[in-house]
């Protein structure tokens, strides 16, 4: 079944940081260590990343998530002080929105786990990925027969628009 | 091997109506600039005509069909026939808020680029031919739509809308790509023609990647489902459609839902019509889930419309209830042999819907004061004594959202009827006219006080000029679509979408 060797040891560590650092941004009240809890976490994904044979994104992932996002989220805490410890809002529905959570939860990981180690595991044994994604490749992708143009030009749209409103937004008028 | 896509592979014909709308909110943006703060109109002006050109290459190229962008964009007669209701929606979005705007003293030439962006992504979105495609579509639809709703800030209402919409809203984007991700496993393209292809090898094989993709259809469901508000996942609109600037409201009341219902049925229809848990079945597997989706929505949103004193909450309840008739027409596009009728029954019903609820919003936003208010079920008491005109089209409208015979609404629900019953779902078409029976409770209150009750009249001080203008369209366009039904079914007789030749 598993073979233990380097990378499957990587992966669980990779994953304790992902699952680990998820739930310390959920239980914390603190809203600077929720950020660094974020950052175990993203690091973590970047590992996933190097384990899919895809060391740009894995870089990427440092360098967008953990280099910029993330501190632009401590200083966004910073300059809001007043939010760091913030009460606990629960309404009436807390009781319904847990099971429906809950039952969300158990399906997607049935769903998962199922098509792994069901029983017929059709997909177990194949190779998580055959080709080591490069620059060159991502390059590629985005302007050759890999189909990605379009979304690629939309995408450029989609940010435009999301930065007029980030300006329309936090102007004051005058 | 690597080869330099030439600009004929790309094939940009097909794609004129949709990036000539795209290239002209990045033209506005720039000659926005140099349009003095208080000539702002000029703006709006410069929109409607990027909207006229899109509209007339839209028109030109309707009955041409084919793929482009190496088959991630798909042009056809469904394409062509969205895109005219997206347009005219986008044109009199823009005109009901030319004076609106003025009044409420929010004008910003940056409010046409939005308001063309989104129409830019629902029209990608009418015409997405990959999973991806659909989700970038979706999130160019909504991301303007976030901003346009809280552009009356720092009024704390339209705050409320704008941060209710973007959060729930980038919530329900979440799902979808959960979902994509999950049939992307089980298929191994996002294709949506090669996932129709793969989908029979699934179901031969019987695995368990049939449980991916049913989870995926389901995630997806969720995410296209907030989008277009059904139950059970249209909590955010009541909230929404009432603190958003009106002519938004009225704008994203229609865009939102047909840009969301064109990736549905592209998804459904042109992707999964096939699905089925066991072979020999000739009922999609997602159908059943559908109806009862379709069926809540019919009984919710019709019954909690009658407790709305405010008339942009009951238009907001009205659009979910409205819906879930176009949810029903999707579900019956689950049977084989249907899809293509009720794919087209979708789509006239958008179109009946897209004239009648922006004409009645129309109204709602004349009477409504500059600072938002006074927008109640109550102030339309009197107004047939001091505007008959509004008050006569008024109740047009009202009646072809119930769905009285000529008027568009009647056509609409005609068709979506029809073609329930023939994929079989006779229940669900028995509570969809029980439930067009309720809906006339709501809709009749507001022509009784119209017409029957006493009192002063509101002066409808919105109703400018560029505002009547939108209100005549709407109410032309609800009037012919009534009387003269085929020219709207000529247009959508040649919607082809689903591969009808596929024998199980």
């Amino acid at each position: 079944m598993l073979e233990l060797n380097v990378q499957t040891l990587a992966f669980f560590v990779f994953a304790l940081f992902v699952l680990g650092g998820g739930l310390g941004v959920i239980t914390t009240r603190n809203l600077v260590h929720g950020t660094l809890y974020l950052i175990l976490s993203l690091f973590g994904v970047a590992g996933f990343f190097v384990l899919l044979s895809a060391p740009f994104l894995a870089v990427v992932q440092v360098l967008v998530y953990i280099g910029a996002i993330a501190i632009l989220i401590v200083f966004a805490v910073m300059l809001t002080r007043s939010m760091t410890s913030l009460h606990e809002v629960v309404n009436r529905q807390w009781v319904l929105s847990t099971i429906v959570a809950v039952l969300l939860f158990v399906m997607l990981t049935v769903t998962i786990i199922l098509p792994v180690w069901g029983q017929d595991g059709s997909l177990a044994g194949q190779p998580v990925s055959e080709v080591v994604a490069t620059t060159t490749d991502l390059g590629k992708a985005l302007v050759d027969g890999n189909q990605y143009v379009l979304p690629f030009e939309v995408a450029s749209l989609l940010l435009t628009a999301a930065m007029i409103g980030a300006i329309v937004i936090a102007r004051d008028d005058e | 091997m690597f080869q330099v896509p030439t600009i004929a592979d790309l094939n940009l014909g097909l794609t004129l109506p949709a990036l000539s709308l795209a290239l002209g909110a990045c033209v506005l943006l720039l000659l926005d600039l140099f349009v003095p703060r208080e000539r702002k109109e000029i703006t709006a002006w410069l929109a409607m005509a990027g909207i006229a050109v899109s509209f007339v290459l839209n028109l030109a190229g309707f009955n041409e069909s084919g793929t482009a962008f190496l088959g991630t964009f798909a042009a056809d007669q469904f394409t062509g026939f969205l895109n005219i209701v997206i347009l005219i929606t986008a044109f009199l979005g823009v005109l009901l808020s030319l004076d609106y705007l003025k009044r409420a003293k929010i004008e910003r030439g940056e409010y046409y680029v939005l308001l063309l962006l989104s129409a830019a992504g629902m029209m990608f979105m009418s015409s997405a031919n990959d999973l991806i495609v659909v989700f970038i579509a979706l999130e160019l639809l909504s991301i303007p739509l976030y901003i346009m709703a809280t552009f009356r800030a720092p009024d704390l209402k339209s705050e409320e809308s704008g941060m209710k919409y973007f959060i729930l809203g980038a919530f329900a984007g979440a799902f979808f790509v959960y979902g994509a991700a999950l049939v992307y496993g089980a298929t191994g393209t996002t294709n949506l023609p090669e996932i129709f292809a793969a989908v029979n090898g699934i179901i031969a094989a019987g695995g368990s990647q049939m449980f991916l993709l049913l989870m995926g259809t389901g995630l997806i469901l969720v995410g296209l489902g907030f989008k277009v508000a059904v139950v059970p996942f249209h909590m955010w609109t009541p909230d929404v459609y009432e603190g958003a600037p009106t002519p938004v409201t009225a704008f994203m009341s229609v865009g939102a839902k047909a840009g969301g219902f064109a990736g549905l049925l592209r998804i459904m229809v042109v992707a999964l019509p096939v699905f089925v848990l066991k072979d020999g079945q000739t009922a999609a597997a997602w159908q059943q889930t559908f109806w009862l989706v379709a069926a809540a929505t019919l009984i919710l949103g019709n019954i909690v419309a009658i407790a709305q004193t405010n008339v942009k909450r009951m238009l907001a309840y009205s659009s979910i209830a409205h819906a879930g008739y176009i949810m029903m027409a999707v579900a019956a596009a689950g049977t084989a042999g249907v899809a293509n009728e009720a794919t087209r029954a979708a789509l006239l019903y958008l179109m009946a819907y897209m004239f009648t609820n922006l004409g009645a919003f129309g109204i709602a936003l004349a009477i409504e004061k500059d600072d938002g208010s006074d927008t109640g079920v109550d102030n339309f008491i009197g107004l047939a004594k001091s505007k008959p005109a509004l008050a006569a089209m008024m109740t047009v409208f009202m009646l072809s959202l119930t769905g009285i015979p000529l008027t568009g609404g009647f056509v609409g629900k005609w068709f979506v009827f029809k073609s329930a019953l023939d994929a079989g779902l006779v229940p669900l078409a028995i509570i969809g006219v029980l439930t067009s029976v309720i809906s006339a409770f709501y809709y009749v209150r507001i022509i009784v006080n119209m017409y029957l009750k006493d009192g002063e009249g509101d002066p409808a001080a919105g109703a400018t000029r560029y505002v009547n203008w939108a209100i005549y369209v709407a109410f032309a366009g609800t009037l012919l679509m009534g009387i003269f039904p085929w020219i709207a079914t000529n247009l959508s007789d040649t919607v082809v979408l689903a591969v009808e030749m596929f024998v199980r």
